[in-house]
């Protein structure tokens, strides 16, 4: 733009950043048409290849019915009784894991040597998959919010753990010393110099965490049987009603969609005065 | 050997179009150093890339030993203002001279000799191996005019091949591309926003307008030519070119 | 010193285990899983059991990378595929990849197809749309220099395309790893007969609580081996990134 543009006339650069603003307002509607154009694509395609018989319809029912049926599906509590209980156990999982590792990212960074001690801990816990503890889970849980909470805080936790450690190491060290110089107290040096240093990184790893905290949320109710979403995807599938399924995984995807919108949202709203967020939008 | 007449540039876009390059008509003979230069923001990018076949222009054309440009000639190099950008920084320097004459299917002897020739040429022999962001900013840019060298193109062209590195080197580079070009005789279209660095380089220093660009002055540089950065710069003539030259830019600020 | 420092957490928490493990049917003492580790593990199941989850990871993964970037590279490349195609990868990316279980069992059975398929459909997404970005994303000055030079291709996405995608390319396969271990585990948690996950379950429903936890052990270890390889995978591949100090910016 600033090739068309220039120091040259004033009328000339408004022309040019008008004409740049035009165009990227075209090619967002252009852009979404093409979106809308893909997604119509796909329904189509799926409402044709089990019409024309190319996939058993028992397998891969039209597009239409999977709709219809999702629809009618929306239409009963129980439905929505099982997205709350999926919701909850993901909301309150992620809010739990959240805390617990910012308060001990934010320690285990501060406090001098604490972190070199942990390190190795953390790096041999982490890599766990949480679904690893999903016959604890039955064990001490059974089918309930616990066993969802187990795995999904499990999950969660080292997402914004490793992040929050991210944020606290990246704090200038001249800031630091500035502080340090003025006098500042460990909690206000935490509450002005670290935490906004850290907040960008803690907001990845939310986002990261909110994620994985819903895919582990739907787990635990598809294996174990902890009552939510994924556990009426089980009982549709074993009782063999394959339209009712694809709904669910429809519905499941959607929700998987707010989610990741939601936290975006969130973090862009926290980092409004965040450069790489400005930026960001700028461009 | 590089004929560019009545081209124009505009960039088009729904309900309104904006004009970059109103008509430049110049030429280039072979053999011979050419400078643009015009006010910031006048389009000497979007000239270059539409002479290097990069940008379609929207009228006119370019011409190159008489085939008009529709692409990237195969004889013709560029040396990119983006140094930084330009190299490739998962090869090193050895690999990135080489990539282009593999492309062209030069024998394996003969590649190593041109890489070799002109590593040395611009005095990098020793880093060969190193990868360029082992590099300062002016060796990056060495490496990007060697490749160029090694290409062995009829046209150089050089979009503000200095503006990112410092005063220093600067002069350095400029006489290497000075003694490169003598040695080499290849016939070399230069872009710069440097009136001195113009002045000093070129036998013929073009000034644009502002956008809409069209060309202001054709001016023929009238200095010795064995060019020295102490003995030329400090000769009046110099001094009155300059600000000839700084005159006209002025100008082409003030009109528009 | 050092050594003082990467052990002394780890022993510390091995000796709380072995304090507070007397007092719960549940938490069997560190000694107690070390024996069923070693009894359990270095047995036939290892052949029976581990080795065909890990070759089945490993298909599934491999496969899904084939096909994550060969996709990936012609989306990326055209401006209009990739505005057609982007909101249809986004929502299949946001499934969460064990609701596909189910539905793949419909497909294609209880089988090794069946969970190579599913490892497949949950680490495909991750690789897919990182791809796309990495190679949305490459460098127009690059870019320009192979148009210039005659690099077309390929040669273009030998020397342009696949190294200047593979930051993003890494970042997509480390994630899909993850994905893989996990789905890795829950398709042998449903009905089936033999793998890692299905032992684990099999301990848990006979009560051989020491031998859960050395399979829970196990999977850690195994998910640790495999990120550490891959790290040093990636470390290799991405030395000119990493040294070029790109990957801090």
């Amino acid at each position: 733009m600033t090739r068309t543009g220039g120091p040259a006339r004033d009328s000339a650069r408004d022309s040019a950043r008008a004409s740049a603003r035009d165009s990227a307002r075209a090619s967002a509607r252009a852009r979404l048409g093409h979106g809308l154009a893909g997604l119509g694509g796909l329904l189509a395609l799926m409402e044709a290849v089990p019409r024309l018989g190319l996939v058993d319809e028992r397998f891969l029912p039209p597009a239409s019915r999977i709709l219809t049926t999702l629809a009618g599906e929306l239409a009963t509590p129980a439905l929505w009784i099982a997205l709350g209980e999926t919701m909850r156990g993901w909301a309150l999982g992620l809010a739990l894991a959240f805390c617990a590792a910012v308060v001990a990212g934010v320690v285990i960074g501060t406090v001098p040597g604490l972190r070199a001690m942990t390190s190795s801990t953390v790096e041999f816990l982490r890599p766990i998959p949480s679904v690893a503890l999903v016959p604890l889970a039955t064990l001490l849980f059974g089918p309930s919010l616990g066993s969802t909470m187990l795995l999904v805080v499990y999950a969660a936790f080292w997402q914004v753990l490793i992040q929050v450690l991210y944020g606290v190491a990246a704090v200038d060290s001249v800031a630091h010393d500035t502080a340090r110089t003025y006098g500042l107290s460990a909690w206000s040096r935490v509450r002005h110099l670290v935490w906004p240093t850290a907040l960008p990184y803690v907001m990845t790893g939310l986002r990261l965490a909110a994620t994985v905290a819903f895919i582990l949320a739907v787990t635990a109710e598809l294996v174990i049987g902890s009552p939510g979403l994924g556990a009426e995807i089980q009982v549709a599938q074993s009782s063999g009603a394959v339209p009712v399924v694809y709904a669910l995984i429809v519905l499941a995807g959607l929700v998987g969609i707010a989610v990741n919108a939601g936290v975006r949202l969130l973090e862009r709203r926290v980092l409004a005065w965040h450069p790489a967020v400005r930026s960001e939008v700028a461009a | 050997m590089l004929e560019i007449s009545a081209l124009n540039k505009a960039y088009q876009s729904p309900g309104r179009r904006v004009e970059a390059i109103r008509s430049i008509t110049l030429g280039v003979g072979a053999g011979e150093l050419v400078c643009v230069v015009g006010p910031s923001g006048c389009g000497k990018t979007t000239l270059l890339r539409c002479v290097a076949g990069l940008l379609p222009a929207s009228g006119g054309e370019v011409r190159l030993d008489g085939v008009p440009v529709t692409g990237p000639p195969p004889r013709m190099a560029v040396v990119f203002q983006e140094y930084g950008r330009s190299l490739f920084p998962w090869m090193t320097v050895r690999q990135n001279v080489e990539l282009p004459l593999k492309e062209k299917r030069v024998p394996a002897a003969r590649r190593r000799e041109l890489v070799t020739g002109s590593l040395e040429a611009v005095g990098l022999a020793d880093a060969a191996d190193a990868h360029p962001w082992q590099l300062s900013g002016g060796m990056q840019q060495r490496v990007a005019i060697a490749r160029a060298v090694a290409y062995e193109p009829q046209v150089l062209l050089m979009d503000e091949p200095f503006a990112a590195v410092d005063a220093q080197t600067r002069a350095d580079l400029e006489d290497l591309i000075l003694r490169l070009w003598r040695d080499l005789e290849v016939t070399t279209l230069f872009v710069t926003h440097d009136i001195d660095e113009a002045v000093y380089l070129g036998q013929r220093v073009i000034v644009l307008s502002s956008s809409p660009t069209e060309v202001m002055e054709d001016l023929k540089i009238d200095l010795p030519p064995g060019r020295d950065q102490l003995t030329t710069r400090s000769l009046p003539r110099f001094g009155e070119l300059r600000g000839h030259v700084y005159r006209q830019i002025q100008r082409a600020r003030g009109e528009r | 010193m050092r050594a003082v420092r990467l052990l002394a957490l780890p022993a510390l928490l091995v000796l709380l285990w072995w304090a507070v493990s007397g007092s719960s049917f549940y938490l069997p003492s560190p000694l107690r899983v070390g024996q069923a580790f070693a009894e359990t593990w270095f047995s036939e199941r290892l052949t029976d059991d581990v080795l065909p989850s890990v070759g089945r990871l490993l298909m599934g993964y491999a496969a899904a990378g084939l096909l994550g970037v060969g996709l990936g590279v012609p989306i990326g490349s055209s401006p209009r595929l990739r505005a057609t195609l982007e909101p249809v990868l986004e929502f299949f990316r946001a499934i969460p990849p064990p609701v596909l279980v189910p539905l793949i069992m419909l497909l294609a059975g209880i089988d090794t197809p069946m969970k190579v398929l599913v490892i497949v459909s949950g680490c495909l997404w991750p690789i897919l749309l990182n791809t796309v970005e990495g190679v949305r994303a490459l460098d127009e000055v690059l870019a320009d220099t192979c148009r210039m030079y005659g690099v077309r291709g390929l040669a273009r996405l030998r020397r342009l395309v696949l190294p200047g995608a593979a930051p993003q390319i890494m970042t997509g396969l480390r994630q899909a790893l993850s994905i893989g271990i996990i789905l890795m585990v829950i398709s042998e948690m449903f009905a089936s007969s033999s793998g890692l996950g299905f032992t684990i379950v099999l301990f848990q429903r006979q009560f051989q609580i020491a031998e859960m936890w050395s399979g829970i052990l196990l999977l850690g270890l195994l998910g640790l081996g495999l990120s550490a390889l891959f790290r040093r995978v990636e470390r290799r591949v991405l030395s000119w990134y990493y040294g070029s100090g790109a990957a801090r910016a």
